[in-house]
């Protein structure tokens, strides 16, 4: 086919397919039109993926890279030259992140998959020379599948609907590398701030053992109170390196995350996560949000939709699954005699006798394919509905308990600190009770930024549950009591 | 110090009660003292007369006589005492402060004393020491049916033998006293007495002990022994009043101890003998000289000497605990620690720490640190020459050959003559100790000592 009146013609044909009865033969008559436009989109359909996850909270207002080039690396250099904010490592995740190639090219595929599907079977031209004595006999045939060619716009049309869908996944994928990231930017701040902390917890229990060890020398305490100090000093090392590995676990995650490696994976991180929201947002109603803006669930209703399409085709081809028609021009020679030429023409026609299969097994795959992904649409819905009220829920209780140890919990220890100090001053208590309220306060703070840091999760989760997909089970909100740590001296 | 008229409607005193007027018709108006100040010595008005005391830091209740009869009321409620500046503690006792009011009468007056009880729970009052019918004696239950709150009982009895006495509830007994229940009692002899000799100066006071958590304000009653607040008519040193005489006066001191502890009460710079006890005058063959007598639990003591002596001299507790305030008793003690890079590194997580104890405790008589709210520090009170590094059961006895008869006002700091006040050695500087390097016993395992004390089962029983 001649390539411009191709393009003339793509226009109108590509996007709307009629199915009336009146246009069926025209549709059929322009099969070879239809087969024709389906071609491989330049950017295997990325710009629709941005299109999707465009304006979603979790991009930090980014696009996604489908291919890094090398003005996205210099972008990335220069990111990485500031300590790292959550909005930066996710701009890193998605533009250099092997997650989102990875993404894209899957959707890549399923842009080949399509323009495969929508493709017309070439025709096949079967040539055969046979000889008999002087008589030569060449037979040429070229032959369709015209069951293929009969149903192609059925195939092209799911073709299309399975990208769309593959589209709706790999913005999922996008979304998800996007909350991951933030999730494991979250862990590696909270995890870095928590071992300031019980670096400082250790070394009160050092100064707190030091001393024992001194008073033990010159006489005033025994061995059992000496030792008490020390195994105080033990735990609060065993502790730190607990924390310290943490930090480089987290911190690796997010590197991976990042498709960090070399002098790029020593980037700084801020000291501190940020500061928690003034307020809760007002939502409305979450599930209604979720059902409609979830990706997974629209992802559900085009594969619905899609398997509804190829429930008709494979209606229409349960019997006749196969028909090649063929056009057959046979020429004989004889060369011997009178060298005589006789030409037969005529056509062949391939066709199944359906006696043993008469498509059931067929038709009943496709029905229960198309049962099961109604059951998943349903599925799909009952999980966004149920995630979205459990984690509006976490949101809430993770924030109400991070405010609390932001409000109460930190200022009430600083306050015993106060008065512990004070009755220090007064000789009221030792300077080990002092250093055990010291230490007390300092997990306190560490539970303080785990509570921060399970706030930033749930709220990463909520993002993703009301606007992208399953986050694939809740970050359960981790809680660590320290304020009612006892603050004994050991003695 | 202010001279006071203490009868009823007197612009001084505060009448703070609820009981309505025509329910009091009767009974005596109760007056109620709001100061922590030591009251002028009451002379008595009208009765008979007598040489009155001087209540340290408190004051003696004012009487009516009613037909020949002294009624007195006693309101049990509860009060805030000012322990010493800024310290106040929530206390229960009688007429506004407590200890109460000194109660005052003369041998062979009629008495007729009214108790009314402003407690949420009830209580009564038992006359430590007085002969009296015994259904006067005050144990509730036993002699007497408990006075409920809100209501007022009477006791009527005669003032039988002079002396020292105190009177306290014997209800809930521990829980009472321990919340500072206590009242002091004198008995006047109704002439002159051979045992009892005219003094120019009688003062009196009741040992307390109270439990009270620093920075919290009410005593915690069910302590046994471990108290933190040791104190003198319910102030603690520098907040007690000193003891204020002239040169040559026979001084009269009068002490009860209604604390948990026996109490052996000191005074520097002169001999005394004990003339009396709750069970009267101590006959003369019987006395001996002292410069301390151990005032046992429950027991009542009274000092006399001539203060010959001039200067500022010590009257205390000679129970070391019991001239300090409040203290952490499981603090270690610090002596001989070396605090090097130590302190340096607690004061990073710590900023406002401060090395003490390593050195002594003198420390904490000489910095002044915040401590916590309404507590009074461990040691404090200075004197011309520095920190007295006292606290609690502590005060001084003032002798003075300027001071007026009668006059009760405190003299300032003694004026030493020269020559006269301890004073340095020039050139004699000797350095203090130094640590010593070597290991103490307890670090030495192979200490032959501590080899010795090892229980080691077969060495020790097979023999
Ligand atoms: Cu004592």
């Amino acid at each position: 086919m001649n390539p411009i009146v191709r393009r003339q013609l793509a226009g109108p044909l590509c996007y709307r397919r009629s199915s009336t009865p009146l246009k069926r033969a025209a549709a059929f008559a322009s099969v070879l039109i239809l087969a024709g436009c389906a071609s491989l989109s330049p950017d295997g359909g990325s710009a629709d993926v941005q299109a999707l996850v465009n304006g979603n909270p979790l991009m930090a207002g980014t696009t996604a890279q489908r291919a890094p080039d090398e003005a996205s690396q210099k972008s990335v250099d220069a990111l990485l030259a500031k300590p790292l904010d959550v909005e930066a490592a996710v701009r890193i995740a998605l533009i250099n992140g092997p997650r989102v190639q990875d993404a894209f090219a899957t959707l890549q595929l399923s842009d080949a998959d399509r323009v495969q599907a929508a493709s017309l079977p070439n025709p096949v031209l079967s040539f055969s020379r046979l000889a008999q004595g002087s008589e030569r006999e060449f037979e040429r045939m070229l032959s369709f599948n015209v069951v293929g060619l009969v149903t192609l716009p059925w195939q092209a049309r799911w073709a299309g609907q399975r990208h769309e869908a593959a589209k709706l996944q790999a913005a999922q994928s996008v979304l998800m590398l996007a909350a991951d990231t933030r999730r494991a930017w979250v862990r590696a701040v909270a995890a870095q701030q928590s071992v300031v902390y019980l670096r400082d917890a250790k070394e009160a229990a050092e100064a707190g053992a030091e001393l024992a060890h001194r008073m033990a020398q010159v006489g005033n305490w025994s061995a059992l109170q000496r030792t008490r100090e020390q195994l105080l000093l033990a735990d609060a090392s065993a502790q730190l390196a607990r924390a310290e590995q943490a930090a480089v676990a987290s911190r690796e995650q997010l590197t991976r995350l990042m498709g960090l490696s070399g002098a790029r994976a020593s980037y700084t991180l801020p000291d501190r996560l940020p500061p928690l929201p003034q307020a809760a947002p007002e939502l409305g109603d979450v599930q209604a949000l979720a059902l409609r803006d979830r990706l997974d669930v629209r992802s559900a209703q085009a594969q619905n939709t899609a398997v509804a399409g190829s429930l008709g085709l494979t209606r229409a081809t349960s019997v006749i699954n196969a028909m090649e028609l063929g056009v057959v021009r046979n020429t004989t020679f004889d060369n011997d005699a009178d060298r005589t030429k006789k030409t037969k023409r005529g056509f062949e026609l391939d066709l199944p006798i359906p006696i043993f299969d008469w498509g059931q097994a067929r038709n009943g795959r496709a029905e229960a394919q198309y049962l099961q992904s109604a059951a998943r649409v349903r599925d799909v819905g009952v999980l966004a509905a149920s995630e979205a009220r459990e984690a509006w829920q976490g949101w809430n209780t993770a924030y109400a308990i991070a405010r609390r140890y932001r409000d109460e919990v930190l200022p009430l220890r600083k306050k015993v600190n106060e008065e512990m100090v004070l009755r220090y001053n007064g000789m009221l208590a030792s300077v080990w009770e002092l250093l055990g309220e010291t230490r007390a306060s300092m997990l306190a703070v560490n539970a303080g930024i785990e509570a921060q840091r399970d706030f930033w999760l749930a709220d990463t989760d909520l993002q993703l549950v009301l606007t992208g997909s399953s986050p694939g089970g809740m970050t359960a909100a981790q809680t660590a009591s320290a304020s009612d740590a006892p603050a004994t001296g050991g003695h | 110090m202010n001279r006071r008229n203490f009868f009823a409607g007197a612009a001084t005193a505060v009448a703070a009660t609820s009981v309505s007027r025509v329910a009091m018709a009767a009974l005596p108006e109760p007056v109620s003292q709001g100061s922590t100040a030591t009251a002028a010595p009451l002379v008595p008005p009208n009765g008979r007369p007598y040489n009155p005391v001087v209540t340290l830091n408190g004051w003696t209740l004012p009487w009516r006589m009613n037909a020949g009869v002294k009624e007195f009321h006693l309101v049990a409620e509860p009060v805030v005492r000012e322990m010493a500046p800024g310290f106040k503690v929530n206390m229960w006792g009688y007429n506004g402060q407590s200890p109460g009011p000194t109660i005052e009468v003369v041998e062979g007056d009629r008495l007729r004393i009214f108790v009314t009880n402003r407690l949420p729970e009830h209580t009564t009052v038992h006359w430590h020491g007085q002969r009296l019918p015994n259904g006067m004696d005050g144990v509730g239950g036993i002699t007497q049916p408990h006075i409920p709150p809100g209501k007022t009982f009477v006791y009527e009895f005669t003032a039988r033998r002079p002396g020292t006495f105190m009177y306290h509830p014997h209800a809930d007994e521990m829980v009472q006293m321990a919340m500072g229940m206590m009242g002091f009692w004198v008995t006047h002899p109704k002439e002159s007495h051979p045992l009892i000799d005219p003094v120019q100066r009688d003062f009196c006071f009741l040992l307390g002990s109270f439990d009270v958590e620093p920075g919290s304000a009410t005593p915690k009653v069910n302590t046994m022994t471990d108290f933190n607040i040791w104190s003198f008519n319910s102030r603690v040193f520098p907040a007690i009043d000193t003891l204020n005489v002239r040169k040559g006066d026979r001084v009269r001191i009068r002490v009860g101890n209604l604390t948990m502890t026996n109490h052996p009460i000191h005074i520097h710079g002169h001999e005394f003998e004990v003339t009396g006890t709750d069970g009267g005058p101590v006959p003369r063959t019987a006395r001996w000289p002292e410069v301390s007598v151990d005032v046992a639990v429950g027991q009542m003591r009274q000092m006399e000497f001539i203060a010959d002596e001039e200067g500022d001299w010590s009257l205390h507790c000679h129970k070391a605990h019991h001239t300090m305030g409040p203290m952490g008793h499981d603090v270690p003690t610090m002596i001989g620690v070396d605090h090097k890079g130590v302190a340096e590194k607690i004061r990073k997580l710590v900023p406002d720490y401060m090395v003490m104890g390593d050195k002594g405790m003198a420390d904490m008589g000489e910095m002044e640190m915040p401590i916590p709210d309404n507590t009074v520090p461990m040691m404090t009170g200075t004197g011309p020459f520095g920190s007295a590094e006292m606290g609690g059961m502590f005060t001084l006895l003032k002798v003075r050959r300027d001071q007026k008869p009668g006059d009760y006002r405190d003299p300032g700091w003694f004026k030493h003559p020269p020559g006269t006040v301890a004073r340095e050695v020039p050139n004699a500087n000797m350095p203090p100790a130094t640590r010593k390097e070597t290991p103490a016993p307890s670090m030495k395992n192979s200490s032959p000592d501590a080899t010795v004390r090892k229980p080691s089962g077969s060495g020790a029983h097979n023999h």
